[in-house]
Formats: C-alpha cells, sequence, structure tokens
C-alpha cells in the first residue's frame, strides 16, 4: 500500500527540542501514578522516529513529533475525556482510525496523522460536531479565537447532510454567575469545563446531565459558580458556549494588541498577557508559565482590569483647605518640598510607606531618596508594618516560598499556618489541589477554618495550636514527622499577628530540628507565603525601619501606593503626599496627590513569593498627567536637594543589582542553600526567643477575595462578584440574562 | 562601499563598547546567565567582543530610535484555542512611548499615536539573529525567556486507576 506522507515542516525540528517530553520530565516527580515507570518508547509519527516516555498519550507523542493534532476535548493539564474525536490519526495495523488521545502510545507504532483516510475521518467528526452547532460565528466572542472555527476551516466539509426538519438543539443557557456567560446552544459538550471545575477549581457542581444529544452542561441546580478561578473556563470552552460576560461585544481579537506581563493582584506573580486596543486595557488573559501559574489566573487577575479605567489620579492634586484643587506637576513636587521644609521634619520623622502595588524600581527610589534625606523610617503598609518583621529581613529564606511554586506538587504532606492559600495565591492552592486529588498528600491546617477546595486536618486556630503540632501531640504531626517532603507553609498574615514571633520561634526550631527532610540540598519545606506583589521586594532590598524609626512620630509622611494605611496612625499634623493610581483612602489623607501609572502602564520589576523576579511591561499609556513611578520620585529628589543618581531605568536596575542582583536576575530563582538556610533559622529562632504568647486565633487577611487592592475596589465586576460570591446577593446581571431577547445574545 | 567600510571600522570600538554596557544592564536572559554558586564571588565575565557592523550609521533610522530599548520574545502560546503556531519564531517590538505613545483622537474617538514604531515588529528564525540584528542596530534589548513547558505524561487509563484511599474526587462528567 502506498502511503502519502507529508514532508515534515522546517519548524518541527525546533519543536521537538522544545516539547521533548522526557528531557523536561527529569527530576520531577509527576502527580500521575502510572508515570512513576519512566523508561521511554520509541515510535515513529508521520515517518519521523520520536522518543516519549512510556505511558503517554499518542497525541502527547504525535506533538512531540511537531505534527499537529486537532483536539477539542484533551486538554494538556485535564484528564483525558475521549469524547470529541476530533483528534484521530491512522495507526498502522489498526483497522479503524483510533483517538490518539485516548490511546497510549506503543512502541514501534507507525503513525499518520495527515493520510486521506485521516482526514476523510475528521471531515465527518465535523460534521457532526457542527450538526447541532449554531451558524453564530459573527455575533459570537470566540470568533477569531475559535478552535472549532479553525478547525472547521481546514478539516470540515463545505456542505452539511443533516437537514432536520425540527432544526438545530436548542439548549437553555445557564446563569453561571457575573463572570461566566453562557451560551449553550453552542455547546460542543467536550466537557473540558466540567473537567477543569472537578479537578482544579473543586466545583463540584458543575456537570453534565443528559446523554448522547441531550446532553446538557450546568450547574444542576441554580446556582452561580463560586470559584476564584472561574474564569479559566471561558480559555478552555473550544467554543463559544462559555464566554466572559464583562468582555462581551467589547472587542475582537484581531484588534487587540497583546503584551506580555506579570500580574500583581497576589504574589504569585503569574504571567499574564495584556490585551489592549488604543488607550484601554480590553481584557487579561492568563500566559502559559509552568513554572508559575501553569495555565491559570484567578478571577481578580482576570476581571479586575476594568478598574483601571475608574477613580483614576490624572493630574497631581494639592489640597487647600478641605478639597483637592488640580495643579500642575512643578507646582505639586514644589508644594511637597515646602510642605517638607514647613513641616520641619528631620531625620527618621520623614517616613514613607510602600504601599501593596508599589513596583520595585519606585520602592528603591524612594529608599534612597528617604535615607539621602537622613531617615530610616522605612514603613510597609500592613499591620504593623511600622516596625521590622519579625522574620526580619537579613537572610531570604526567612521571608520567601522557598519550596517554590512547583515544588508543592511534589510536597506529600503539607502544614498551612495562618493562610487561606485559596484567596491568598488561587493558583497556588490549585496546584494544591491537583496534589492532594492524584498522590496521597495530607494537608493540615492552624488558622481560621476556610474551604481550601480540598480536605484538611484541622488542627486549632492558634498558636497554641502550633506549640502542639511541634510537640508532636496530633496524629497529622506524627504523619507530619515521617513523611519524606513535608512542607510548612507559613501565611503572610501571621508576621502581622500578636503572637506572630511565637509562631515563627517554634516553626524555626522544628525545621531545624527536622533538617534532615525539612532542609536538604533538594528540598528546603519552610516556605512563607506572601500575598501582597510588593512585599517580597520591599524585604529584599531592606524597605524596612530600624528599631529607632520604629519609635519615631513622623512629620512627613510620604505613602506611595499605601492604600491600607490606618488613618488613626497618621498624625494629624503631618504632611502626608500620595503616589499613586487611584483616588482610594490614601489619597484622602494626603496633602498632595502625584498620579502615578498602573501596573499595565509601566514596565516594571515584580518579585513574587519566591522571590523570582519578573518584567511587567507598558501595554497601555498612563492616563493624564500620570508618570511612571520611580520618574515622579526622581523629580522630587532634584526639589527636596537630594538628587538621586539615576537619570534613565537602566541605571536604576543597575543600582537595584547593587543592592541585591536577584532583583534583576530576571525569570530565574536564586535558591539558597542549606547552610544559609539554617543559619537563616538559627538568627530567626534566636531573634524571637522571648516571645510572648497571648492565645489570640488567628484570622484570614483576606475576607473578601474579589476587592484587596485598589484596582479591584474600583472595579465594577469586582464589586459584581462580591454581591453574588461573597454577598451571596442578586449581581444584577441575571435579570437581564433572563430577558427573552438575551437568549440570542 | 569603502565608505561604509571606513565608518564600520570606526565604528566598531565604538559598537562593541555599547552592547557590552547593554549585557550588563539588560541581562534578563536567563538562559544565559551563569548559574550562581555559592562559594563563587568572582567578578562574572564578561562575553567576549564580537564584530558588530554599526548598521544604525547607515540605516537611516531616526538617532532616537537608539534610547529606546528592544524586547526580544517569542509569542505566548494562547490559552484560547489549542494551536501554537505562530510562537516559534523570535519578534523584536519596541516598548511603548509613555507619553505620545497614543491617545484618544477628539475627532473620531479613534486612537491616534506619535510613535512609528507602535505597529512594528520583526520577526527571526532564532533568538541569536534578533540579537544580532539589534546589536548591529546599536539598540539596547532585553530577551523575554520563552515559556517553560513542563508537560507530564497522560493516559486514558488513570481515570480508572483504583485507589485504596479516600476518594478524592467527585466526577460529574
Ligand atoms: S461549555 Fe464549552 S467547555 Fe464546556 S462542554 Fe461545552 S464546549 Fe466544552
Ligand atoms: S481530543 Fe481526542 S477525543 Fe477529543
Amino acid at each position: 500500500m502506498l502511503r502519502l506522507v507529508s514532508a515534515s515542516k522546517p519548524a518541527s525540528a525546533a519543536l521537538l527540542i522544545k516539547v521533548a517530553p522526557s528531557t523536561s520530565l527529569a527530576g520531577r516527580r509527576t502527580f500521575a501514578s502510572t508515570s512513576a515507570r519512566q523508561a521511554d518508547i520509541t515510535l515513529t509519527v508521520d515517518g519521523k522516529e520520536v522518543t516519549v516516555p512510556q505511558g503517554s498519550a499518542l497525541i502527547q507523542a504525535c506533538e512531540a513529533a511537531g505534527s499537529t493534532v486537532p483536539r477539542f476535548c484533551y486538554h494538556d493539564r485535564l484528564a483525558i475525556a475521549g469524547n470529541c474525536r476530533m483528534c484521530l490519526v491512522e495507526v498502522e495495523r489498526s483497522p479503524k482510525p483510533v483517538a490518539s488521545c485516548a490511546m497510549p502510545a506503543m512502541p514501534g507504532a507507525k503513525v499518520w496523522t495527515n493520510s486521506p483516510l485521516v482526514h476523510e475521518a475528521r471531515e465527518g467528526v465535523m460534521e457532526f460536531l457542527l450538526a447541532n452547532h449554531p451558524l453564530d460565528c459573527p455575533i459570537c466572542d470566540q470568533g477569531g479565537e475559535c478552535d472549532l472555527q479553525d478547525q472547521s476551516m481546514r478539516y470540515g466539509a463545505d456542505r452539511t447532510r443533516f437537514h432536520e426538519i425540527t432544526g438545530k438543539r436548542a439548549v437553555e443557557d445557564k446563569d453561571l454567575g457575573p463572570l461566566v456567560k453562557t451560551s449553550m446552544n453552542r455547546c460542543i459538550q467536550c466537557t473540558r469545563c466540567v473537567r477543569f471545575a472537578n479537578e482544579v477549581a473543586g466545583v463540584e457542581e458543575l456537570g453534565t446531565t443528559g446523554r448522547g444529544n441531550d446532553m446538557q452542561i450546568g450547574m444542576y441546580v441554580e446556582k452561580t459558580m463560586n470559584s476564584e478561578l472561574s474564569g479559566n473556563v471561558v480559555d478552555l470552552c473550544p467554543v463559544g458556549a462559555l464566554t466572559s460576560k464583562p468582555y462581551a461585544f467589547h472587542a475582537r481579537p484581531w484588534e487587540l494588541k497583546h503584551t506580555d506581563s506579570v500580574d500583581v493582584m497576589d504574589a504569585v506573580g503569574s504571567n499574564i498577557r495584556v490585551d489592549s486596543r488604543g488607550v484601554s486595557v480590553m481584557r487579561v488573559q492568563p500566559r502559559p508559565n509552568d513554572d508559575v501559574n501553569e495555565e491559570w489566573i484567578s478571577d481578580k487577575t482576570r476581571y479586575a482590569y476594568d478598574g483601571l479605567r475608574f477613580q483614576r489620579l490624572t493630574v497631581p492634586l494639592i489640597k487647600q483647605g478641605d478639597r483637592f484643587v488640580s495643579a500642575s506637576w512643578e507646582d505639586a513636587l514644589a508644594a511637597i518640598a515646602d510642605g517638607l521644609r514647613a513641616s520641619g521634619a528631620q531625620g527618621d520623622e520623614i517616613q514613607a510607606v510602600a504601599g501593596h502595588l508599589a513596583d520595585t524600581e519606585s520602592m528603591v527610589a524612594l529608599k534612597d531618596l528617604i535615607n539621602r534625606l537622613g531617615s530610616d523610617n522605612l514603613t510597609l503598609d500592613s499591620v504593623g508594618g511600622h516596625a521590622a518583621p519579625v522574620h526580619a529581613v537579613d537572610v531570604r529564606s526567612n521571608y520567601l516560598f522557598n519550596a517554590t511554586l512547583p515544588g508543592v506538587e511534589q510536597a506529600d504532606c503539607i502544614l498551612l499556618v495562618g493562610t487561606n492559600p485559596r484567596h491568598e495565591a488561587a493558583v497556588l492552592n490549585s496546584r494544591i489541589r491537583k496534589s492532594w486529588m492524584h498522590t496521597t498528600l495530607e494537608v493540615g491546617l492552624i488558622g481560621e477554618r476556610v474551604d481550601t477546595t480540598y480536605g484538611y486536618d484541622y488542627l486549632g486556630a492558634d498558636a497554641k495550636a502550633v506549640a502542639d503540632f511541634v510537640a508532636g501531640k496530633s496524629e497529622f504531626a506524627k504523619k507530619f514527622k515521617s513523611a519524606k517532603k513535608p512542607l510548612i507553609i507559613v501565611g503572610s498574615a501571621v508576621t502581622e499577628h500578636a503572637d506572630g514571633a511565637a509562631v515563627y520561634n517554634a516553626l524555626a526550631k522544628y525545621v531545624e530540628q527536622n533538617k534532615s527532610q525539612l532542609v536538604t540540598p533538594e528540598w528546603n519545606g519552610f516556605a512563607v507565603l506572601q500575598r501582597v506583589a510588593s512585599r517580597p521586594a520591599a524585604y529584599e532590598m531592606g524597605f524596612v525601619p530600624s528599631r529607632k524609626a520604629s519609635q519615631t512620630k513622623p512629620k512627613f509622611i510620604y505613602l506611595l501606593n499605601a492604600d491600607e494605611a490606618d488613618p488613626k496612625s497618621i498624625p494629624r499634623d503631618a504632611f502626608v503626599v500620595y503616589q499613586g493610581h487611584h483616588g482610594d483612602l490614601g489619597a484622602q489623607l494626603a496633602d498632595v496627590c502625584l498620579p502615578g501609572a498602573a501596573y499595565t502602564e509601566k514596565g516594571m520589576t515584580w518579585v513574587n513569593t519566591e522571590g523570582r523576579a519578573q518584567m511587567g511591561r507598558a501595554a497601555v499609556p498612563p492616563p493624564g498627567a500620570s508618570r511612571e513611578d520611580w520618574k515622579i520620585i526622581r523629580a522630587l529628589s532634584e526639589l527636596v536637594d537630594a538628587p538621586l543618581p539615576y537619570d534613565d531605568v537602566l541605571s536604576l536596575r543597575d543600582r537595584m543589582w547593587e543592592i541585591s542582583p536577584t532583583l534583576v536576575r530576571y525569570d530565574t530563582l536564586e535558591s539558597t542553600s542549606v547552610e544559609a538556610a539554617l543559619a537563616g533559622l538559627k538568627t530567626l529562632a534566636a531573634g524571637t526567643a522571648n516571645a510572648k504568647v497571648s492565645g489570640a486565633p488567628f484570622v484570614k487577611p483576606i475576607s473578601n477575595f474579589y476587592q484587596t487592592d485598589p484596582i479591584s475596589r474600583a472595579s465594577v465586576t469586582m464589586a459584581h462578584c462580591t454581591r453574588a460570591f461573597v454577598k451571596g446577593e442578586n449581581y444584577g446581571f441575571s435579570e437581564l440574562s433572563s430577558k427573552p431577547e438575551a437568549a440570542y445574545a | 562601499m569603502s565608505a561604509l567600510r571606513s565608518c564600520q571600522r570606526a565604528l566598531q570600538v565604538r559598537a562593541v563598547g555599547r552592547s557590552l554596557v547593554s549585557a550588563r544592564s539588560m541581562a534578563t536572559d536567563s538562559q544565559s546567565a551563569p548559574p550562581a554558586k555559592a562559594t563563587d564571588d568572582k567578578q562574572i565575565e564578561h562575553a567576549p567582543p564580537r564584530d558588530i557592523v554599526a548598521a544604525d550609521l547607515v540605516s537611516g533610522a531616526p538617532a532616537e530610535l537608539r534610547h529606546r530599548a528592544v524586547r526580544i520574545f517569542q509569542y505566548s502560546r494562547s490559552t484560547t484555542q489549542s494551536g501554537d503556531a505562530k510562537s516559534s519564531r523570535w519578534r523584536i517590538d519596541w516598548d511603548i512611548l509613555p507619553g505620545g505613545g497614543r491617545w484618544e483622537n477628539p475627532l473620531m474617538g479613534w486612537a491616534s499615536s506619535a510613535d512609528y514604531m507602535q505597529g512594528t515588529r520583526i520577526g527571526f528564525r532564532t533568538k541569536e539573529d534578533a540579537i544580532h540584528f539589534a546589536e548591529k542596530q546599536g539598540w539596547d534589548y532585553y530577551v523575554q525567556q520563552p515559556e517553560v513547558k513542563v508537560r507530564p505524561v497522560k493516559n486514558y487509563a488513570e481515570n480508572y486507576l483504583y485507589r485504596p484511599n479516600k476518594l478524592r474526587i467527585i466526577r460529574t462528567k
């Protein structure tokens, strides 16, 4: 039999190297239990030999060989379903085409992905899929980025043989909440959304009813999809059945400019792609990065962008009496210089407060400026931020997530202390859930009881529970002792708690005692989970006050993106400057407001909770007269007679390199050596040695996941989410979607 | 031609010097960054100087272009689709201009721009080609790390795997 094998594309060789699973998997324990056999097998795909680990699906082998296989239901990060049949390929000595996603790759198999038989089979599958699919591409939001559209252009027939008198199947739209819009007529029942909800998000209510042509996707009862990862089903849906409600009919994919950037809504540093049109951000999409966020982002990351349009500070403002008057940059900066002089602030009475959304460059510039003015009063915008944190900032491993985000999946026993990762780092939480489902991972929790989407042993609510755990009193503590790769995740709220020092002391001693498992060259099981994007960088550069400075009453306060400050902590007679992008709490307290740029408007450095520096990128220009933040501080330094020595961002990054090279070693992780980590724990234990225990329970720091920073507080979408998911009210969209005409939209 | 050569020779030193500066200040390329060793506190050595033709002299490009850093990157795969067609080529593009980059045109409400590079993107087959081009033009550049891919082995049979412990997943598929 003569076969036509298409010539391999020139790019395929590069693809093979890039994807080659056998190399990328080396040294990692995958969660799938069948992948424990690491033997490799060799097979031939489209005439090209390819080697993949045993147990791979055939579609993975085809991908490794650089042959694209169309698919709807198969997804790299979800369990295999095998129900769309689009991935049919021809295998030698097989009487029928086989679904390559559901077929294991066999050694020595000969596979064709581009033969006439395959094309015919795919055409047939396409015909079935399109039999009930509405022809509404012109009014469908998925148009232009739709797998069904593209693949029907490539593999579909030009006509159908289905001419049912009853017309196409009609399915009622479901109401999944203020984020996900449904148009269930378009559903091709690939069940990706259901698998995502089951496996990743932990929403077990999203599922299927009926079978065959009558199968429907829904929540079974009238219920919204309450998950902080729900936006990802919009991406997963290969057709337009699930689309984004806030983005509905706003833009087409080909109008958008893509800018790769980094998220700042939490400290995970999820990689995002900001899609903009003209001067506005139209949407935020995840960017796959297996080291950080895999392929998911949280709903706050994805949908808070509309907050960038509201409540913005666009011109410098000077307070006159009880109202703000807009001013020019010169006047505003001069007013600050005058205010500093008039306040009579000397030395440590000049205070700088770095808030949640302050970028690294501007914090470095501000620290340098304040130090040049003779002050050490560098405060963080958090509870207890006016004093140095209990873990100090001398050793990196004391405040970073040392186990790394992908490393969480290797842990076989996790203790969460005073943290709810579901709301503090939603993407990390999905990793814990993934590991919990596929391995025998045990999780223990000390702190407020929360729904984590995975089961856990509840150990208590306060520092006493930590002491009990260290003493090995519970069942879980014994399991933890015998675990091979145990992991302690300490929440950032512990530092802010009255018993923080005692908890750190107990845990540091525990880790030191059990260093054979917890601190080894391959594994560091002591991890601090930061929840604020700017915090790891602030610790890294030493943005903390000296002991003397933390007791000084400030007369001049510089709030850099600080919007969580307690108004009572600001003395009445102090001169307050606010620099930031939103008219939120901080701006209200200020005497002078300087408009800065938001994270989508500046290409700045962000350090995530692992200590990974990543470069964001400007997608749109900042509105009005607002400027990049470090430039504002640089300009101000001239007026207060303490000029900073850098004139462009490159020399500022040189300065960052001097402070800590890790701040500018982008996309890499500098792991701490065992000796340094142990020395750090020793100083941590010594520094907190005589801590008292008050016994107050830990409370979760985030009570409303959807509104944690000025951007999300200004966002209408996040306000809808708060009403729908946090308060459980009717969120205003459902009347709309129950109107008859909405069914066509 | 000979004129070009002589400028080339005259400018080589300058070009090399500049590229070293850019390599230091913009070393975002983690691939080439040497892994830091705890004991090794020696100065990290610079890359050996290469012959760089200073093409910007004759390219006719505006001199201001030299003050703008370019980014060398690969398109990331779109998460809304399964194909990864555009992601193998390397591109060069420019950061937006903060002030005159874009504004809303008061007449039509469309976006106007004073940035002549805002629509320009240059494609290359390899990262090295892109870096070479940027160096030739005298542009500061930074290289964005390509997507990190880890593909766990997948198997249909895992759906039916027996697990002795308590059932941890409820499948509603
Ligand atoms: S709604 Fe979309 S993702 Fe879910 S089964 Fe239907 S087509 Fe698949
Ligand atoms: S991708 Fe293989 S059956 Fe759907």
